[in-house]
């Protein structure tokens, strides 16, 4: 009994099928002419015969529709013939009084059927081929009939009776008023009944009696709650446009009109529903609604108890809707029912047949904890899972793991996991820092997963090494014995092979039909938010689960490429964007970024999709300045206000803070820098990044202060922080901002290492663009040390110049500008007063793009400078202009305006 | 005023011709048997009437004999004498009455629905709602037996209440409605789910009538938490005493309930009902001596009584008690085999004799009497372990688990299921579950200890608080003291590993019990003593060991010469 699914007993005759059988006797009554009497024409006769087929496809019900949805039914197929055949099914129906009716009823029906000795057919008559579509589900309807007992057709006389009553009434209040049937009229006809039972003595009928005005079973009413209540659900504001196509196929909405309409939920139809609520859950998050579908769901394990489907995506929703305790309790019930063999009946692996794959639901635990920011008991469930998968010899299950435990690993800062996996977990020795044991992870478990022939796993596998590459040095793991010669730095060209061998696997789901999603028998959803390092770290805890109604779910869209496999190559597509704003190819980055936005929208999550909207408007920021960065952030807070707020509001509190920075609004960027401390240590978990992020914007704040003490006290305790989780990329930045105290300090000589340690930093690293800025900060620091070392600052500055003007931002290209002026005019050697155009052009462009950024104080400068030129050059006017412009920005940033922006309102 | 015993006979007396004729014969059962129940004056009355109550307080001279004085009446509770309703003279039961009786005395329950459709008065309306109701569960039943589908639908309902809760709340609305006639109001609200509206009704019922034990067990049912408990608004009468016992059991609140029903007892000195229950809370405290004795004494009594019987099979299943199951299991198989409870002492017998399949058998067949039987599902479950067939094992243990989530053994069957199939930490969950449920159990905790401690686990730390609880709480077998002692000592915490030895030992000399882990315990103290220079201290222990043969001997020999050593060489 347990972990065995009971298998689907068959075809049970309900009143659906006999109101079907009774149309189907309409279309082929035995012994007539090649056009039956009611219909007018042959395609009159022949749409009906399309309408029985669409009717019969769907037959292995959960749901079947009432009485009152299949009239309707019929009545909008029906056309001319609507009333005639709606009265007949009707009267047919109601005829059926006891189970002698039915008897005759059913043999009627067999006259139908052509005998099988019958091969020359009398053209004129019609008759039913027993082997046809129709004349296979006639003789099921017969089968099934005759096996029934005695007590089977009470039922069946029962349910019919429960099926009219409860059609029949609106029925006929609406449609036969002009019959000239008084209200009264239900109230006779049970009165008449009454005498006939009394006289029949049927005690089965006197039972239906007594129920006649209160009840109706529960079976009919539930298809109608579920059907609104999906409906509910699927519309959901804002998802509308987006899956109009799936609500056709799903729920029944009467404004259909074709006649393919699924009318009944099969079992699969069900388990494909559920499945595509999960997906919607794990897409929208916390927005999903909750209670609703909760009712649904409850509901759902009331009609069908033995689906356990159900307690999984009870699971989901309290997963995403951070219910704790609720989630546990249904993941547990869920994998204590299905023994983790649920779903994976359709390829059953035989040699965990007996035991169950309990492993799965480990290996599900522990993605839950992951999502509830609780990574050392994950590791540890994670770990015991890969256990149990070696025990069991579940090598899917295995790699699965595997990838999950470096996902845990890379997302999350964790300093030290010996102890937790230690001893345990045989592969990796213990001697590794953490980051050489994620390594070693990462590549068995692509390796395992290559011989498995998992190919999403082997994709998703390949981002992360990517990720991993991206931003680590690869050392020698051999720790003795010779060592080939290893340059300390990573190797961007690996990153790309591994970014494009894991696109690759669009190609090949788009060569092979929908098998393939047999292979991912064991996570794919799961694997669809396989999430670059700079998401927040939900992770889609589904596995295990998934096979069936996946293959239904592929036969359901319209595209080859499923949908798991879209948001795996699009999430390439945002590595990609991360990869390459770190190695400063700005323009890449942002067209990456917006590839991503247009082409994966539809079937990324949420988070996914704000992340990209949040990098596009960071671009804007940096690179056209804030007020049309605000206008496109206005446009994703309306795109993104149901969704989770997080990714958005990040990206917001960050603009805000920069702004505020440079229009010199201390406390604004003081406030705005403090809520994203506190965005960063969520109720889910640290985001490690988010809070580096979080503190060196704290430092920065200081800076503007000029409070260098502070800030440099915050910039080491950060560098120690970044050192401790292995966070090199974010050190090479913390060292060129303590470079910068040093300069606003006024302390060239104490800036220069930490500014060259920077620079060597980005060397390692391939950071391109923030070396350029390193060395602009550095030829900074040299011009300090006095105007001998002009020269070899304009140096620095020229090396440097290509990337700052190619990729830089405004404010990055306006500092280079300005330290280039500054150099000139420092330089001895070169003589201002005679060619000023040197230093204008580039003070100049400095200002417009100081400007934009509203960036008073170096504006100031800028515009200072300037006037100094164009005094010595003579250029009185000028001179007065850029005078005043300095005036202006001068006493904007002594006197801080209220900002009128209706953002910072918002805050 | 307290409880006379002829008061109580008189309310009961009356309470159970009421309840009869109108055929509440659960209710009047318990009434008749609580009547019987109430102690003789054995001088008033012949032997011949007493038979029922012979050594009715055996047990009581058995366990009890200090604390006599315990069982006197709590003074100071006031009891609100609620009178006993007269019968209205309905011209002393219509003809139809009687007729609608005898067929439901008959079980032709919607006949006798059909006779009283046309009479009015609160027995007849009440009487036919009520046969309408058994008609509709009965029906419900086969139904249910019948519709079973692919899926499992179980979508039978009880198809009368809509029709009798309408003419009830008509009633109720006017005023008219009587006490029983609320009790199956209450009823059918709660079979609708409507348990609020349920429990108020209900209250209200046994208020105006409270010798009517069926209300009481549905408005029990009703009661989850001490909280509606305790929000209930109850008249005080001695039945409200019957209730709280019964309901503070449900509760897990053992002793509240022992004391109750020993209070009780003052007054109905033999009820079988009482005695049955006080096993019951015992069985839960686990004094499986008393549960026993108590049983012998109801089964001479009442020979063929098989209510509670299942509990005493389970006692017997503990005590390895082959004979004496044999012999339950053949009294109850001649008495009723069609009793979940017979075919769950049957699956008891066979799971003793390690015949796993026919006890599996025998329990399906118990369920298959009763789908919710929860001891079945678990009891099953446990065979399924034995088998080897840890699937199936879950998946009945889970069974019992959403029947009751409040069944530890369920909990803590889930957990040792997964502990086998090699994933302690995910059985954690479970027992977790099941120690929060019964902290007092210190098999529990011990089972919930030895997981942390698992080679795959190793969390010590957690195993030692485990491992402590589980000492404060009456570890019978005392596994933990001698584990924590182990413990600390692995974990270098030799002061603690001392304290814990040392007390093992103690416990050990009381029970005078030896073994491996006296000689350790011994051994352990011996050198530590020495280490910490107590040198008279770590002698003794010396010299007891040297009591042992084997190794022990020329350790605890080189150990006084040691001893001896430092205690001359260097003063």
């Amino acid at each position: 009994m347990a972990g065995i699914i009971k298998p689907q007993s068959g075809f049970v005759i309900t009143p659906h099928k006999v109101s079907i059988c009774i149309l189907l006797q309409v279309y082929a009554p035995s012994g007539q002419l090649s056009v039956p009497f009611p219909f007018a024409s042959i395609s009159q006769h022949n749409r009906l015969g399309l309408f029985l087929i669409a009717l019969t496809k769907s037959c292995d019900d959960i749901l079947e529709p009432s009485l009152d949805e299949f009239l309707k039914l019929l009545k909008e197929f029906g056309g001319l013939l609507e009333n005639w055949l709606y009265d007949h099914v009707a009267s047919r129906l109601s005829s059926l009084s006891s189970p002698d009716d039915l008897f005759t009823f059913f043999s009627e029906l067999r006259g139908i059927l052509a005998g099988p000795e019958t091969n020359i057919i009398d053209d004129d008559q019609i008759n039913l081929d027993p082997n046809s579509n129709l004349g296979m589900y006639l003789r099921r309807c017969l089968l099934s009939f005759n096996n029934l007992s005695f007590e089977g057709m009470c039922h069946l006389l029962t349910n019919i009776k429960a099926y009219c009553q409860e059609a029949f009434s609106p029925y006929k209040m609406s449609h036969l008023d002009d019959a000239s049937n008084d209200p009264e009229a239900p109230l006779e006809y049970e009165n008449m009944d009454l005498e006939n039972i009394v006289l029949q003595n049927f005690t089965e009928e006197l039972e239906s009696r007594k129920r006649s005005n209160e009840r109706v079973p529960f079976h009919n009413h539930s298809s109608k709650a579920l059907f609104s209540l999906i409906e509910d659900i699927t519309v959901s504001p804002g998802q509308k446009a987006k899956h109009n196509h799936r609500i056709q196929t799903q729920t029944h909405t009467p404004s259909i009109e074709s006649s393919d309409v699924i009318l009944q939920r099969t079992n699969w139809q069900i388990q494909g529903y559920l499945s595509e609520q999960a997906d919607m859950i794990e897409k929208l998050g916390s927005s999903f609604p909750m209670s609703a579908f909760e009712s649904v769901l409850k509901l759902l394990q009331k009609v069908a108890p033995e689906l356990h489907r159900v307690h999984f995506l009870r699971y989901l929703n309290s997963l995403y809707h951070d219910d704790y305790p609720a989630a546990l309790e249904n993941l547990h019930r869920y994998f204590d029912y299905s023994a983790g063999m649920e779903g994976s009946d359709f390829v059953p692996p035989l040699s965990c047949m007996n035991n169950g794959r309990y492993e799965i639901a480990l290996l599900s635990l522990g993605m839950a904890h992951f999502h509830f920011g609780h990574p050392e008991l994950a590791l540890k469930v994670l770990t015991e899972a890969v256990r149990v998968c070696q025990l069991h010899s579940d090598d899917t299950c295995l790699a699965y793991t595997l990838t999950a435990i470096c996902n845990l690993l890379s997302e999350v800062g964790i300093s030290n996991i010996t102890g937790i996996m230690g001893a345990s977990d045989s592969h990796v020795s213990t001697s590794f820092s953490v980051q050489q044991q994620l390594f070693v992870l990462l590549r068995r478990s692509l390796k395992r997963a290559d011989s498995l022939k998992l190919k999403r796993l082997v994709a998703s596998n390949q981002l992360a090494l990517a990720n991993f590459d991206l931003k680590h040095v690869q050392r020698p793991l051999l720790s003795f014995g010779p060592k080939a010669s290893v340059q300390l730095r990573t190797c961007p060209i690996n990153v790309c092979k591994k970014l494009r061998l894991s696109s690759h696997l669009i190609h090949q789901f788009d060569n092979e039909s929908s098998i393939v999603t047999v292979d991912g028998a064991l996570s794919t959803s799961w694997l669809k938010n396989q999430r670059k390092p700079t998401t927040t770290l939900v992770f889609p805890p589904e596995s295990g689960s998934e096979s069936n109604c996946d293959t239904l779910y592929s036969w359901l869209q319209s595209s080859s490429v499923p949908g798991s496999v879209l948001q795996l190559v699009g999430s390439s597509y945002l590595v990609r964007v991360t990869s390459w704003e770190l190695y400063g190819s700005a323009s890449l980055a942002r067209s990456n970024a917006l590839l991503y936005a247009t082409c994966f929208a539809d079937s990324s999550s949420s988070a996914d999709l704000s992340l990209a909207y949040g990098k596009l408007i960071q671009y804007l920021a940096v690179y056209k300045g804030y007020k049309e960065a605000f206008v496109a952030l206005k446009i994703a807070e309306a795109k993104f206000l149901s969704v989770s707020k997080s990714g958005i509001l990040t990206v917001k509190l960050q603009l805000l803070h920069e702004w505020a920075l440079h229009r010199g609004h201390l406390k604004l960027a003081q406030q705005t820098c403090d809520e994203l401390g506190a965005l960063a240590s969520s109720v889910a978990g640290v985001d490690m990044e988010l809070k580096t992020e979080a503190s060196l914007r704290r430092a920065r704040t200081l800076l503007a202060a000029n409070q260098f003490n502070q800030a440099a006290s915050v910039a080491h305790s950060l560098f120690c922080k970044c050192y401790k989780f292995n966070m090199h990329v974010e050190n090479a930045s913390v060292l060129l901002f303590l470079a910068e105290i040093h300069k606003r300090s006024g302390n060239a000589v104490l800036g220069i290492p930490y500014a060259l340690a920077s620079l060597s930093f980005c060397e390692s690293f391939n950071l391109d663009l923030l070396r350029a800025a390193a060395t602009l900060t550095l030829a900074e620091l040299w011009l300090l040390l006095g105007s001998r070392h002009a020269k070899r600052a304009l140096n620095l500055i020229h090396s440097a110049f290509p990337i700052i003007l190619g990729q830089g931002g405004l404010e990055l290209q306006s500092r280079a500008h300005i330290a280039e002026a500054k150099c000139y005019l420092s330089d001895s050697s070169i003589s201002v007063s005679e060619d000023p155009d040197i230093v204008l052009d580039s003070l100049r462009q400095a200002c417009e793009g100081l400007e934009a950024l509203e960036y008073h104080e170096m504006a100031a400068e800028a515009y200072y400078l300037m006037a100094i030129v164009l005094d010595k050059s003579g250029q009185m006017e000028q001179r007065e202009e850029a005078a005043t412009r300095f005036k202006e920005h001068i006493t904007a940033l002594e006197n801080p305006i209220k900002p009128e922006d209706p953002l910072v309102n918002l805050l | 005023m307290g409880i006379t015993k002829e008061n109580c006979r008189n309310e009961l007396r009356t309470a159970i011709r009421q309840l009869t004729d109108r055929c509440l014969y659960t209710a009047s059962k318990w009434a008749a048997e609580q009547l019987v129940g109430i102690e003789q004056d054995p001088a008033k009355y012949p032997q011949s009437h007493t038979r029922l109550q012979r050594d009715c307080s055996s047990i009581r001279r058995r366990f009890r004999s200090t604390d006599e004085i315990t069982s006197t009446p709590l003074a100071g509770t006031s009891y609100v004498s609620t009178p006993v309703p007269e019968e209205e003279n309905e011209e002393i039961d219509s003809d139809f009455y009687l007729l609608a009786k005898t067929y439901f005395s008959c079980r032709e329950y919607r006949r006798a629905a059909h006779v009283l459709s046309d009479q009015t008065g609160k027995k007849a309306l009440f009487l036919r709602c009520y046969a309408l109701y058994l008609a509709g569960e009965k029906r419900k039943e086969e139904e249910t037996i019948e519709l079973e589908g692919p899926l499992g639908k179980s979508d039978a309902v009880n198809s009368e209440l809509v029709s009798i809760e309408q003419d009830l709340a008509a009633v109720r609305k006017n005023g008219t409605i009587d006490s029983f006639g609320l009790y199956l109001y209450g009823l059918v609200l709660k079979a609708k789910g409507n348990e609020n509206l349920a429990r108020a009704v209900l209250v209200e019922s046994v208020n105006t009538y409270p010798w009517n034990w069926s209300a009481w067990l549905e408005l029990q049912s009703l009661c989850t938490t001490i909280d509606t408990l305790n929000s209930l608004k109850l008249n005080n009468h001695w039945m409200k005493d019957f209730f709280l016992a019964s309901t503070y059991h449900e509760l897990r609140m053992h002793n509240e309930s022992l004391a109750k029903y020993d209070y009780l007892q003052a007054t109905f000195g033999c009820s079988n009902y009482i005695k049955a229950q006080i096993a019951k809370a015992q069985y839960s405290l686990r004094e499986f001596e008393l549960v026993e004795a108590i049983f012998e004494e109801l089964l001479r009594i009442d020979p063929y009584r098989i209510d509670d019987m299942d509990m005493y099979s389970n006692v017997l299943y503990a005590k390895e008690c082959f004979s004496g199951l044999s012999y339950l299991a053949h009294q109850v198989f001649m008495t009723d085999k069609y009793r979940p409870e017979s075919c769950c002492i049957i699956g008891n017998y066979y799971s003793l004799k390690g015949l796993h399949e026919k006890s599996v058998m025998y329990f399906r067949r118990a369920l298959k009497l009763d789908k919710k039987y929860l001891s079945a599902w678990t009891l099953m479950g446990h065979e399924y372990v034995e088998m080897k067939n840890t699937p199936a094992a879950v998946d009945a243990y889970r069974r019992a688990v959403d029947i009751n989530p409040c069944d530890y053994r369920a909990w803590y069957g889930l957990g040792q299921a997964y502990e086998m199939m090699g994933m302690p930490y995910y059985a954690l969950h479970y027992f977790k579950k099941s120690v929060f449920l019964q902290p007092g159990d210190s098999r529990l905790w011990i089972a919930m200890a030895q997981c942390y401690e698992t080679e795959q686990l190793r969390m010590l730390e957690e195993a030692i608080k485990c491992y402590r609880r589980a000492a404060n709480c009456n570890d019978r077998e005392a596994i933990a003291l001698h584990r924590l002692a182990k413990l600390h000592s692995e974990l270098g915490q030799f002061q603690e590993a001392a304290f814990y030895y040392k007390k093992d030992l103690e416990r050990m000399e009381d029970e005078e019990r030896e073994g491996p882990n006296m000689v350790e315990a011994l051994l352990f103290l011996a050198n530590y003593c020495k280490a910490q220079k107590r040198f008279e201290e770590a002698e003794v222990y010396c010299t007891r060991l040297l009591d042992y043969n084997g190794p022990e001997k020329e350790t605890a020999k080189s150990l006084l010469q040691d001893i001896k050593l430092a205690q001359s060489g260097f003063p």
